[in-house]
């Protein structure tokens, strides 16, 4: 368990959400801009091409410059957000032992850094809606003796049902809120991109 | 000169508006200009190491203003704020400007070294002309700069958000780094800019309307705290504006003298234009602050209104832009100026509308100072002006003016109500009467006369006249009124506000307790037994004689903030007085428990407003209940009820008359309207064959209450008509008490006033 391992579920990331491109940007076209698909894969691609130019020795270090490189790749909303969490769990980490606590304390901190950025809250309809539940099911894992793998496993089932927990909310952020009342009924993209970073997290992180 | 970044999903949409808002300014004087926008040429995203880059490129030690479209545009922003060093982002501002607007607004400002306040400011108001151009109509689909909190507050003043308690709100607002916004939910109009005086007034929110305060930026949360203070105390509206006008000064209304013309148009033929207009405007401006800062010290708030009216920045910017545009300072002034006091004198509200007077006041001043003319106040004479401005009312010295004649018709000026309060004589609405300087002019306020070159022995014996009956009628208030052929009237005196009842003279008691008037600052509704303290005090200020409460008579013109009402097309023929309560009787119930609760203490009768069936009067004395000695009446101001105010009365007590409304309903005459106003008159022999009908036809006591019996001669005439009771305001009843002592009411040829022609021809009777 090192860089490696975090350059790897980067790697998958990316895959990811090349893959799942065209349903996050069809989630996205229904009530947003119809770019979050597009963004995601060109962030990720970005930081793929980061991966093949650079070695990394430190996670804090691999991961900040990740963050970064969404900041400046993404273009959307998800961008300064995805790359706030990276920067943020990155700094976490500096430092420190990959232990579950410690990955836990580094998820924490990254998501408040997403909740300091986009001033949302839980029922807005955002990426939060997947966040919030997730860190809740990690840390009771964590608490009940889980190891990493299956803390990380159980934070991307409850990030799964909080996305689809998005489904009936009315958007109170973004772009979607211009939608108000219309954008009940569909799924939220941000919630569904967090989903599938974590479901790539509880594969490649053990 | 601060510098300004762009912040926007598109390059191409950052580049045309940069191209659109420099194109105002010649290019070496505009400010750098750096765009952070798109990840290319066609990809729409923002970056936030990209704006971090911009404001490297435009920071400058006078700030850096940002402006930005929407969504990541923020995020990104913030975000690079955290990437530069904190020194330089503590000198960036991130506004929620319009793009486009704010960004024009913005470059024109910086390019005049304005400081980094003064740009964002600017930028913030950059919606103004579009909305201001395109009507209230679209305020409401384009509120951009978004408000990060808002909070509700009730405007409970008399008059509305009129001009001085808006100056109080405009100051209060601008004292804050906030950008607020007011909406008037009752009747749409805004949002309005909190910081300008002009703004705030074309709101038009009157007493009782709900006003939604918005507010951004960091002071938000205090500013909303502030103003809902400030609301709490009525916007600094003191209350005792309510009380009866203290007499003090000659309190005659005749007066003669030579007449001394001023407020004259100041004449610009002379004035020479130099190449420092904007300089001269702000000499100009600062020499009239002082003397309105000295004018408030000394004699109070309606000068803190010129003062905001003086320093409305939306104004002061037109003005300033009227001249950069080639016009000289008083021309660009008197323009700007005049246009605004048009503005209102365009207002739905009579009140507001002669707030205009306010608006000349402050432009003749400024524009004296530009021309160099001093205009010296007069010591002695008759005052003969267009209209009476507040600053002469307040400034001349009361014991020596004769008096002052207002051509412009209108009671409730600023000005007209300062010289009343200071007992100086006064006459308005003398028109266009050609009055050479100098010329011995004398007035007549009771008869409305007014006269150049007048018999001035003949004047001067009406004023000694006047004066005895004065001093008369006050050494014999207390005695009772009885006429020369042996009946006596009581005359009762009109309360507002306590001090009426404390003030009055030789009153048989209160014959009409305005509840509404009583309790009309409360933002929320009396409790019971505040009810019955304010009764009782009445009561006792008049030595426990009856005192008559009138149950809450609102609508019409008369909101009660604690009961808003919705707006209504034509609110006097809508749900006034009693019908107000037949769809929520809580705050009546309440108030009749209070009278009741008086009455066990006090002699109390008690009458309700604006009855027109039977049916009400039933359900007025089902909510009351049992009696328990208690007299009970209603007001007749409704022509049905006159009509048939024997099937009204047959449970009653006693009818008292409004005569006010009985005569605005039987010549449908609004008499605030002046075009319409002289039909209005309750004179009228209609009116009185109606009040003859009442007094033949009701069975019971019949009092009147309106302004007829507050003129001596029409009291009279009252009385000889068989009315038995008059309640008139209070510094009038002893002169028509003394009046009626004089009267044989056998005399009085009641048949010719009721078949006379009209007023004009019963006065002559009279």
């Amino acid at each position: 368990m090192g860089v490696d391992s975090f350059v790897s579920w980067l790697r998958d990331v990316a895959g990811s959400l090349h893959d799942n491109s065209a349903y996050l940007t069809e989630l996205d076209s229904a009530i947003g801009d119809a770019d979050h698909g597009a963004n995601m894969d060109r962030g990720f691609q970005a930081v793929v091409g980061m991966l093949d130019e650079t070695s990394f020795d430190g996670t804090d270090e691999l991961l900040k410059k990740a963050g970064m490189t969404l900041v400046s790749k993404v273009g959307g909303a998800s961008g300064p957000l995805y790359g706030t969490f990276f920067l943020r769990f990155g700094t976490a980490l500096a430092g420190a032992d990959l232990t579950p606590e410690a990955i836990g304390k580094g998820l924490h901190a990254g998501v408040e850094g997403v909740l300091a950025r986009g001033k949302a809250e839980l029922g807005d309809k955002t990426m939060y809606d997947a966040w919030a539940p997730a860190l809740e099911a990690y840390d009771a894992a964590v608490a009940g003796g889980s190891d990493l793998g299956t803390a990380l496993t159980a934070a991307a089932e409850a990030a799964a049902k909080g996305r689809d927990a998005t489904i009936p909310l009315v958007a109170r952020k973004g772009r979607a809120s211009y939608l108000g009342e219309r954008s009940a009924g569909h799924q939220d993209p941000g919630a569904t991109s967090t989903t599938l970073i974590l479901e790539s997290a509880a594969r490649t992180l053990s | 000169m601060i510098g300004i970044v762009v912040v926007s999903h598109s390059r191409a949409l950052a580049e045309a508006a940069v191209g659109l808002a420099t194109e105002m300014v010649a290019e070496d004087k505009r400010p750098v200009i750096a765009i952070a926008a798109g990840l290319d040429t066609t990809t729409f995203g923002t970056d936030a190491m990209a704006v971090s880059e911009a404001l490297g490129t435009a920071d400058s030690p006078d700030g850096v203003l940002v402006l930005l479209d929407l969504g990541s545009a923020v995020l990104s922003a913030e975000m690079a704020l955290e990437f530069v060093d904190p020194e330089m982002a503590a000198r960036v501002r991130l506004t929620s400007a319009p793009l486009v607007e704010g960004l024009v607004a913005a470059v024109v400002t910086a390019s005049t070294d304005a400081s980094l306040d003064a740009v964002a400011a600017e930028a913030e108001r950059g919606l103004v002309g579009k909305q201001d151009h395109l009507g209230v109509a679209t305020a409401d689909a384009a509120p951009v700069v978004e408000a990060d909190r808002t909070v509700e507050v009730v405007v409970g003043n008399e008059h509305g958000l009129h001009a001085r308690p808006a100056a109080r709100l405009v100051g209060l607002v601008n004292g804050f780094d906030a950008v607020v916004t007011l909406t008037d939910l009752d009747n749409g109009k805004g949002p309005v800019d909190a910081g300008s005086l002009s703004m705030v007034a074309t709101l038009n929110a009157q007493q009782g309307h709900r006003l939604r305060v918005g507010a951004s930026g960091v002071a938000a949360d205090a500013v909303l705290a502030a103003v809902e203070d400030l609301a709490a105390q009525n916007f600094g509206d003191a209350v005792v504006e309510k009380a009866a006008p203290s007499p003090g000064g000659s309190g005659l209304d005749v007066a003669i003298g030579p007449a001394v013309l001023a407020g004259a148009q100041v004449s610009l033929g002379d004035y020479v234009a130099g190449d420092n207009e904007l300089g001269r405007l702000d000499e100009a401006l600062a020499t009239a602050g002082e003397q309105l800062d000295e004018l408030r010290d000394n004699h109070g708030d309606i000068f803190a209104a010129h003062l905001a009216l003086l320093g409305d920045r939306k104004v002061l910017d037109d003005v300033r832009a009227s001249i950069a545009a080639g016009a000289s300072a008083p021309a660009a002034w008197k323009q700007v100026y005049g246009e605004l006091a048009t503005a209102f004198e365009g207002l739905d509200d009579e009140y507001q509308r002669e707030r205009a007077q306010d608006v000349r006041a402050v432009r003749d001043r400024v524009l004296r100072l530009l021309v160099g003319v001093t205009e010296v106040a007069p010591t002695d004479g008759i005052l003969v002006v267009p209209e009476l401005d507040a600053a002469t009312a307040a400034t001349l010295d009361a014991t020596r003016i004769a008096g002052i004649a207002v051509r412009a018709a209108g009671t409730t000026g600023h000005g007209v109500i300062v010289a009343r309060s200071r007992g100086i004589p006064l006459i308005t609405g003398i028109g266009d009467v050609d009055v050479p300087p100098g010329a011995v002019v004398s007035f007549d306020a009771r008869t409305g006369s007014f006269e150049v070159a007048p018999d001035e022995e003949r004047v001067r014996a009406t004023i000694t006249e006047r004066e005895g009956e004065r001093a008369q009628a006050i050494a014999d208030a207390d005695l009772p009124a009885t006429t020369r052929d042996g009946r006596t009237i009581d005359v009762l005196v009109n309360v507002g506000v306590v001090q009426d009842a404390v003030d009055a003279r030789g009153a048989d008691g209160s014959g009409l307790v305005r509840t509404e008037v009583l309790f009309g600052d409360r933002r929320t509704a009396p409790t019971v037994d505040e009810q019955v303290d304010a009764f009782r005090a009445i009561a006792q200020a008049l030595g426990g004689k009856p005192i008559t409460i009138r149950t809450w008579d609102i609508g019409g013109d008369k909101p009660l903030p604690f009961l808003p009402q919705d707006r209504e097309a034509n609110p006097f023929l809508g749900e006034r007085g009693l019908r107000v309560f037949r769809r929520r009787p809580e705050l009546l119930r309440d108030q009749l428990e209070a009278i009741r609760r008086t009455a066990a203490e006090t002699p109390v009768h008690v009458m309700f407003p604006m009855v027109t069936t039977a049916d009400e009067v039933a359900w007025a004395l089902q909510e009351l209940g049992p009696r328990d000695g208690l007299e009970v009446g209603i007001m007749v101001e409704v022509p049905a009820a006159a009509l048939r105010v024997g099937s009204l009365a047959t449970e009653l007590d006693f009818v008292s008359i409004g005569t006010n409304d009985l005569t605005q309903y039987t010549t449908a005459a609004d008499r605030t309207n002046a075009a319409v106003a002289p039909l209005a008159d309750g004179l009228d022999p209609a009116v009185l064959q109606l009040i003859d009908h009442v007094v033949r036809n009701a069975g019971v006591r019949v009092a009147v209450c309106g302004d007829l019996a507050s003129d001596p001669h029409a009291a009279v005439l009252l009385a000889a008509l068989g009315v038995s009771e008059l309640s008139a305001v209070g510094p009038q009843v002893p002169l028509v008490k003394a009046q009626l002592r004089q009267a044989d009411l056998g005399r009085v040829d009641t048949a010719a006033v009721l078949a006379a022609r009209d007023a004009d021809q019963v006065r002559g009777l009279l």
